[in-house]
C-alpha cells in the first residue's frame, strides 16, 4: 500500500492529472476542491502528506497551512506560482515542508513529494540539500536524483556536499581542497578533475553538458543553485 | 531665502514699514492742509491781534515780537507784505517762498521746523521752535512703535500657521511619493490650503486603490496563467512514450517560453510598482554567468570571480536575457565576459550575428520593440527593456555598442563598490 497524500486544488482537470501521476507512481490520492474541505478532511482521515495549492477559491493555503499546524504535523508541499517569493518564504516559515512553483516539472513534484514523506520517517534525512531533482542527505550520505540513489564513493560525496554547500560560487581548486582538507590528501590531490568528472557521471542528466556542476575556465567549478 | 514663512513674514514686516515711511512723506507734504491749516489761520487771526498795525513803527513792531518770542520761547520773525524784514528774534529766520500765499510748516534739511502765518493785513509771522526741543509730533511716535510692534508680533503665528499646514501637506506628498501608499493628510479650515488638503487626500486614494488592485492582478495573474500550463506540462508527461518524443519537446518547449514571457511580463509590471530591491544579497556574477551559460551550447565564458550585492533573482533574469537575445537575435558563438571596471562589474555579451543600425540602438531597449526582419524570431520585445531595468536598479546601466567586423555587443554594467570589491 502506497503512502497516501490529500491534494487541495481547486482546478479540478490538474487535480486529476496529478493524481493519475502520482497514482501511477504508487501513491494513493484524494482531491479536495476546497481549503476548509481539506482541513475536514485531513481530520477525518489520516494521510501521510498534504500537496497544498496557495491560491483556493475559500481560504488562501498560507491560511491552510497555519491551522493544520495547530493539530498536525503531516508533511506539507506548497504549490506556489513562480516569483512569488514572498509567499514562498512565509509558507516555508508557517511551517510548509517544501514548496514547488507551477508550472513544475511531474518528475520534480514526485521526487520532492518522496523527500518530504523521507524526512518524516525514523531516521530520515533531517540534514539535506535539495536542488531541483536533486537531493544530498548529508546524514545518511546518499545523492539521490528524482528519488533514486545515486552511487558515490565517500570522498566523492564529501567532495559533492563541499561544493553544494557554497552553491552558486565560483570555488578555485586550492578552494575545494581548503573545503576538503579533513580527507585524507591523497584522494583529493590534482585529481579532484577526475573526482568532478565521476561525480558529474552519477548525477547528471547529460554528463557531456553539465547543469549541476559547472566548470568556469580558468577560475574553478560550480554548483549551480537552478539546475531544473 | 528658502522658507515660506519667513518670506510671507518678512513681506509683513517689509509692508509696515512701507506704510510708515510713505505715512511720513504724506504728513510731511499736506500734514498743513485741511483742519491743520485753519489752525494756522486762527493763529493768524490771533497774532495779528497782539502785534501793532502793519503801519506801526519798526522799534513798535520789534517790541511786540520780542515780547511774543519770550512766550513762545521761539526764534521769531515778522516780515511785511512786500517780504521785506521787519522785526526779527533769535536765529534768523527766512521767509516762505514767493509762491507760497498761505500758511503751514517750512522745513529746511537739518533744521526744526519753523511755522509761517500769514497774517490778515499781508505780514508774514514765522516762528521756530528751536532744535533742544521736541518736534510736535515726537509724542506721536511713543504710541505708534508698541502698535508696530504687536502688528509685527501677531502676524508672526497667523504666517507660522498658514504654513505649517502648507509644510504637513508636503510631507504628506513626500511620503506618497516614498512609497507609503496610506499617507493622508488632516484637512484643517475651509480655505484654499484645506481644499487642496482635499485634493490630495482624494488622489492619493485613488492611486493607493489602483495601485493595490495592480498587485493584485500582478499575484492573481501568475497563479492564474500558471495552473494550465501546469496542466499541459502534467498532460504531456501523462502522453508517456505513445506520444511522438519530438513534438513532446516541442510542447515542452512552448510551456518553458509561455512561462518564461509570463515571467518577463510580470517582473516588468512589478518593477513599475515596487521601487528598490525586494532582495538584496551578496551573488557572485561569474557563478551566476556560469549557471545561465551551460543552458547555452553555443555560449563561451570568460571572466574573474566578482561578488555585487544585488537581488540574485533579478541578476539572474537579466543574464539569461541576454544570452536568450543573444541567441535569438545573434549568430553563435556566444561570447560571455565578466569583469570588473572602476567600482563597477560588466557583464558583455557578444555575437556574431549581423549586429543593430546605429540609429535603433537605443530602441532596443523599448519594450516590445519589433525590427525589421525580427518576426520570425519568438520573444515578447520585452527582454532587453528588463536588462536596462534591472542594471539600473542595482546602480548601473545597459548599452549596446558594434562589435568589429559584425555582430552585437550587449553590455551590462552593476555597481560593485561593496567593500570586498575593493580588492
Amino acid at each position: 500500500m502506497g503512502p497516501r497524500i490529500l491534494l487541495i486544488e481547486d482546478d479540478g482537470r490538474l487535480a486529476e492529472m496529478v493524481s493519475e501521476y502520482l497514482g501511477e507512481a504508487g501513491f494513493r490520492v484524494a482531491v479536495a476542491a476546497e481549503g476548509r474541505a481539506g482541513l475536514e478532511r485531513l481530520t477525518r482521515e489520516p494521510y501521510d502528506a498534504l500537496v497544498l495549492d496557495l491560491m483556493l477559491p475559500d481560504m488562501d493555503g498560507l491560511e491552510v497551512c497555519r491551522q493544520l499546524r495547530l493539530k498536525s504535523d503531516i508533511p506539507v508541499l506548497m504549490l506556489t506560482a513562480r516569483g512569488e517569493a514572498m509567499d514562498r518564504v512565509v509558507g516555508l516559515e508557517i511551517g510548509a515542508d517544501d514548496y514547488l512553483p507551477k508550472p513544475f516539472e511531474p518528475r520534480e513534484l514526485l521526487a520532492r513529494l518522496r523527500a518530504i514523506l523521507r524526512r518524516r520517517q525514523p531516521g530520515g534525512p533531517g540534514n539535506a540539500l535539495r536542488f531541483g531533482r536533486l537531493e544530498i542527505d548529508r546524514d545518511a550520505r546518499v545523492a539521490r536524483l528524482d528519488g533514486a540513489e545515486r552511487g558515490l564513493t565517500g570522498h566523492q560525496f564529501t567532495l559533492l556536499v563541499a561544493l553544494a554547500e557554497k552553491a552558486g560560487r565560483v570555488l578555485s581548486r586550492n578552494a575545494l581542497m581548503d573545503l576538503v582538507k579533513g580527507e585524507p590528501l591523497d584522494a583529493f590531490d590534482r585529481s579532484i578533475d577526475v573526482h568532478i568528472s565521476r561525480i558529474r557521471a552519477a548525477i547528471e542528466d547529460d554528463p557531456k553538458r553539465p547543469r549541476r556542476i559547472l566548470t568556469v575556465r580558468g577560475a574553478g567549478y560550480v554548483f549551480a543553485k537552478q539546475q531544473d | 531665502m528658502r522658507r515660506l514663512y519667513l518670506r510671507i513674514y518678512l513681506a509683513v514686516l517689509v509692508s509696515l514699514a512701507v506704510f510708515a515711511v510713505c505715512s511720513g512723506l504724506v504728513w510731511r507734504q499736506f500734514g498743513d492742509a485741511g483742519p491743520a491749516g485753519h489752525a494756522f489761520e486762527v493763529a493768524a487771526t490771533l497774532a495779528q491781534n497782539i502785534l501793532p498795525a502793519a503801519g506801526a513803527p519798526k522799534a513798535e513792531q520789534q517790541a511786540a515780537l520780542e515780547k511774543l518770542a519770550g512766550n513762545l520761547r521761539a526764534d521769531v520773525a515778522l516780515f511785511a507784505a512786500d517780504r521785506s524784514l521787519l522785526a526779527t528774534v533769535g536765529e534768523q529766520l527766512t521767509l516762505p517762498s514767493a509762491g507760497r500765499d498761505r500758511g503751514g510748516w517750512l522745513r529746511h534739511w537739518g533744521n526744526a521746523p519753523a511755522g509761517t502765518i500769514h497774517l490778515p493785513d499781508g505780514r508774514w509771522l514765522v516762528a521756530r521752535v528751536p532744535r533742544d526741543r521736541w518736534h510736535p509730533g515726537f509724542p506721536l511716535f511713543f504710541p505708534l512703535v508698541p502698535i508696530a510692534f504687536a502688528v509685527g508680533v501677531g502676524a508672526y503665528p497667523v504666517v507660522r500657521r498658514l504654513t505649517a499646514r502648507l509644510e504637513r501637506l508636503q510631507a504628506g506628498v513626500e511620503s506618497l511619493g516614498a512609497g507609503d501608499l496610506s499617507a493622508r493628510v488632516k484637512v484643517e479650515g475651509h480655505d484654499e490650503v484645506a481644499r487642496l488638503a482635499e485634493s490630495f487626500n482624494r488622489a492619493a486614494g485613488r492611486i493607493e486603490e489602483l495601485v493595490g488592485a495592480h498587485k493584485s492582478l500582478l499575484a492573481h495573474a501568475s497563479h492564474e496563467l500558471r495552473t494550465p500550463l501546469t496542466r499541459i506540462r502534467m498532460a504531456v508527461e501523462l502522453m508517456k512514450e505513445s506520444a511522438d518524443s519530438k513534438r513532446k519537446r516541442d510542447v515542452e518547449q512552448g510551456i518553458a517560453e509561455l512561462d518564461a514571457l509570463i515571467d518577463e511580463i510580470l517582473l516588468a509590471s512589478r518593477l513599475d510598482v515596487v521601487k528598490g530591491r525586494e532582495a538584496d544579497e551578496e551573488v557572485d556574477l561569474l557563478a551566476l554567468a556560469s549557471e545561465e551559460c551551460s543552458r547555452y551550447e553555443e555560449a563561451e565564458l570568460e571572466g574573474q570571480p566578482i561578488t555585487v550585492r544585488g537581488d540574485p533573482r533579478l541578476l539572474r533574469r537579466m543574464m539569461r536575457n541576454l544570452l536568450e537575445n543573444a541567441r535569438r537575435h545573434g549568430a553563435p558563438p556566444i561570447e560571455v565576459r565578466v569583469s570588473r571596471a572602476a567600482g563597477t562589474a560588466e557583464i558583455r555579451v557578444s555575437d556574431h550575428g549581423p549586429g543593430i543600425p546605429d540609429a535603433e540602438r537605443e530602441d532596443v531597449f523599448r519594450p516590445f520593440r519589433r525590427f525589421a526582419g525580427a518576426r520570425d524570431n519568438p520573444g515578447g520585445g520585452l527582454g532587453l527593456a528588463l536588462v536596462r531595468q534591472i542594471a539600473r536598479r542595482h546602480g548601473g546601466d545597459a548599452r549596446y555598442l558594434r562589435r568589429e567586423p559584425s555582430g552585437s555587443c550587449f553590455v551590462a554594467s552593476l555597481d560593485a563598490s561593496a567593500p570586498d570589491n575593493a580588492s
